[in-house]
């Protein structure tokens, strides 16, 4: 985990001093097709692993219950904040928030 | 929309690739997953440097996001909480499930050295649940509930894997809030599990 933060300011720091040579629309790309072979590994790695799949009936209808409880929860508490922090102006430098 | 559509297609084809369905034996055990994060975080930072607006963003990064990690742990465990009245499984089980955030590596290793290696499968399958739900809705949440939402939504993944969905949904302004608000919760993930299977 250190190593993906590590990079990530590495790659601040070039971006910094590359900014004149890199074009936005090439880097959205690139980072597009970063994001698709992350989630084709993803998949890989569930459909790989025989025990989780095997016990997907038995275990799966748990996990979809608190997952979906977890976000809803999230998203409800984090609409409060956004609420209130809009209330006391915060987002008014902020226009896309 | 297209990219929704793109997204879950590759995802789809990864599965099935797992089962060895589509091409067996092209993609052996070896795990690719790190290095292509890694070669992502660098990308992603790229593209946060080579803005132009950085210095106008991190003017804009103001203590009250740092609130946003706590509305997400009341929210998260919250509603763990709720879930654990109605299914059938102790109570503190749900919440230590809960409290990966999305985090299904840690937390289901966690949890299966100390409840057992069937609620760390539940616990992994959560937070891949989560995982999942907030790469694919990402979209909708940003258009619906507005960014702090979706990135609350996300978990301690809005620092990784689900960082690129929100840099695109939500605008490279918010790759900071969404990075600080996963590694604040990430930093929290052991503390609770471990908490939460001592009863």
């Amino acid at each position: 985990m250190y190593i993906a933060l590590f990079l990530m300011l590495a790659g601040i720091v070039v971006g910094r001093i590359g900014q004149r040579f890199l074009e936005a629309s090439f880097l959205g790309r690139a980072v597009f097709w970063a994001v698709l072979l992350l989630l084709f590994l993803l998949g890989n790695e569930i459909g790989a692993n025989r025990r989780l799949f095997a016990n997907l009936p038995v275990f799966g209808g748990q996990a979809l219950a608190i997952a979906l409880a977890a976000i809803t929860g999230s998203l409800v508490c984090a609409g409060l904040l956004r609420q209130w922090l809009a209330r006391r102006g915060y987002f008014k430098r902020n226009s896309d928030a | 929309m297209r990219d929704s559509i793109i997204i879950l297609a590759v995802f789809a084809l990864g599965v099935l690739q797992g089962r060895g369905w589509l091409l067996p034996g092209v993609f052996p055990e070896t795990d690719f997953s790190l290095p292509a994060l890694w070669v992502f975080m660098f990308l992603a930072g790229m593209s946060v440097g080579a803005d132009r607006r950085l210095p106008e963003i991190m003017r804009n990064l103001r203590p009250g996001l740092l609130l946003l990690p706590i509305a997400t742990t009341t929210g998260t465990l919250g509603g763990a909480a709720i879930a654990g009245l109605f299914l059938v499984m102790p109570m503190e089980d749900c919440l230590a499930v809960g409290a990966g955030f999305g985090y299904y590596s840690l937390s289901s290793i966690f949890i299966t050295q100390y409840k057992g290696a069937d609620l760390g499968t539940v616990a992994l399958l959560a937070n891949i649940i989560r995982e999942i739900c907030a790469l694919l809705l990402m979209p909708l949440f940003v258009a619906r509930f507005g960014p702090l939402p979706a990135i609350a939504s996300a978990g301690c993944t809005s620092m990784d894997t689900t960082l690129p969905v929100i840099t695109r949904y939500a605008g490279p302004g918010w790759i900071l809030p969404a990075l600080l608000h996963g590694i604040a919760l990430d930093f929290t993930v052991p503390f609770w599990v471990t908490w939460f299977c001592s009863f």
